[in-house]
């Protein structure tokens, strides 16, 4: 039985698995955009309790398990920044501090998280922030490009290029499919 | 603009989630009609998944226990999933067993079935007896197999009997009288006779294979304690301690009378319910009142199903 079908069916093992198996992703996802320890917890939860309460809304056929829990995490994390931003507009509270968290000595050892760390780092500077400020800033390619200045065409294609040069060096690690 | 409407221009960014709506669904609307773009897509986005783990931050480890309490006041887990699963586990491993038989195989003699290929007819009709019984459908098997029709009637049980009320009562296999226990009894049962069953083909080609996992042995010799005092022609209250993966102490209360307790392997008891070990050739050690635990063990190895 797939891990889907086993959380449809109410299998709450299943659930412990896919915890155990993405909680780092998701937390280490959450805590990026956020940069608050707090939130990222509850983002983590609500990611993880919706897959238990909703398995039926992930589509197998549009990627992995993984891809989908990444996706729903980010949003999750992007809502809680903007929820943030109207607050701080209105109340002019400080802005969100950045979390430089501690990194887990098991998962650097940890292949995939030692090739993603990497091939990010193997990336030139200006396609590097590109990619941060789009996936862990939750900006659009436009405002990308706004803040660097740069034409949209160009912050479409920079976004596109860095994401395959991470591909391709992933797929050499054997983590990504070719 | 070529023939892909900009859209491969546009992966990168869609695949970051950093296109603005309209773009997303003309990207969408594209990937629908377009494989070769839909496998770039696909690639992108698996591997903007993984970009969390460019700083990875695990989290606390009290947040594990706190986050699945909360999941299970929100969705009450269903008692069968776990069961269900469990039986799925063995029919997979069954299959990919069967799959790697040559045709020389299926002929090999079984003690119990004359061939292997009687085996999985007899594992079949076990299992079709069940699903008639739950009242779940019947789903023909492509190629007219003896594999195909038991891993298809197999799969229709399993996701058959995981939506049904766990104490719903079905009809058990075995070789006595027929026997009433909830669907959850019968989820096990079938989990524990394909193992077994399986275990037949290995020995028949030579292959042997590891025992299932503990949680499943468990789970078959808390159903077989369970099944015990109905099974039992004398009367008495046994302990059974079982060692090894799997094991655990159970009460087995046959009405009043002597006591005993029985120390065994927990996966080697439950060959012997399976009656692939005979009784007196299971190393065991008794404590109280040996004619008792003797009578325990015999009928003990009644409770399977060939």
């Amino acid at each position: 039985m797939r891990l889907r079908d086993r959380l449809v069916a109410g299998d709450d093992t299943a659930l412990t698995e896919v915890y155990d198996r993405w909680a780092t992703l998701v937390h280490s996802l959450a805590l990026r955009i956020v940069g608050d320890r707090g939130a990222a917890e509850d983002i983590t939860q609500d990611v993880f309790v919706h897959v238990w309460e909703r398995p039926e809304s992930y589509d197998p056929a549009r990627g992995p398990l993984r891809a989908w829990l990444s996706v729903v995490a980010r949003s999750r994390a992007l809502d809680w920044l903007r929820r943030g931003r109207v607050r701080a507009r209105y109340q002019a509270i400080s802005p969100p501090v950045t979390v430089e968290g501690p990194v887990d000595e098991a998962l650097m050892s940890d292949i995939v998280a030692k090739a993603v760390r990497s091939a990010v780092a193997d990336l030139p500077e200006p396609q590097r922030k590109a990619i941060r400020l789009a996936y862990f800033g939750g900006h659009t390619y436009r405002e990308v490009a706004r803040q660097l200045g740069i034409p949209e065409g160009t912050a479409k294609s920079r976004l596109r290029v860095a994401l395959r040069t991470i591909a391709d060096r992933l797929t050499a690690d054997g983590i990504v499919d070719q | 603009m070529d023939s892909h409407g900009g859209v491969p221009d546009l992966l990168g960014a869609w695949a970051l989630g950093a296109c603005d709506d309209d773009e997303s669904a003309r990207v969408e609307a594209h990937l629908t009609g377009c494989a070769t773009c839909a496998a770039e897509a696909n690639r992108l986005r698996v591997t903007a998944g993984w970009l969390a783990l460019d700083g990875a931050v695990p989290p606390p480890v009290t947040l594990r226990d706190g986050v699945l309490a909360v999941a299970r006041t929100r969705r009450a887990p269903n008692p069968l999933g776990a069961l269900a699963a469990a039986y799925a586990a063995q029919v997979a491993r069954l299959d990919g067993v069967l799959r790697a038989l040559s045709a020389a195989d299926w002929h090999r003699p079984d003690p119990r079935h004359a061939t292997v290929d009687g085996i999985i007819a007899h594992l079949a009709a076990n299992d079709a007896r069940l699903a008639e019984d739950a009242g779940v459908p019947a789903r023909p098997g492509t190629g007219g197999t003896a594999r195909a029709t038991w891993r298809a009637q197999a799969d229709a049980l399993v996701a058959g009997l995981v939506i049904l009320a766990p104490d719903r009562p079905v009809r058990l296999a075995g070789r006595g009288a027929p026997q009433r226990a909830p669907v959850r009894d019968a989820l096990v049962q079938r989990a524990f006779e394909t193992w077994i069953h399986l275990d037949d083909v290995t020995v028949a080609v030579g292959r042997p294979l590891p025992p299932p996992p503990t949680g499943h042995i468990r789970h078959i010799a808390d159903l077989a304690a369970r099944l015990l005092p109905r099974a039992m022609v004398t009367t008495g209250t046994v302990h059974l301690v079982l060692h090894g993966p799997g094991g655990g102490e159970w009460t087995v209360d046959a009405g009043a009378g002597p006591e005993a307790t029985i120390f065994a392997d927990a996966v080697a008891f439950c060959r012997l319910v399976a009656n692939r070990i005979a009784p007196d050739a299971l190393r065991h050690t008794v404590h109280g009142d040996r004619p008792l635990a003797a009578a325990t063990l015999r009928a003990a190895a009644t409770l399977g199903c060939d």
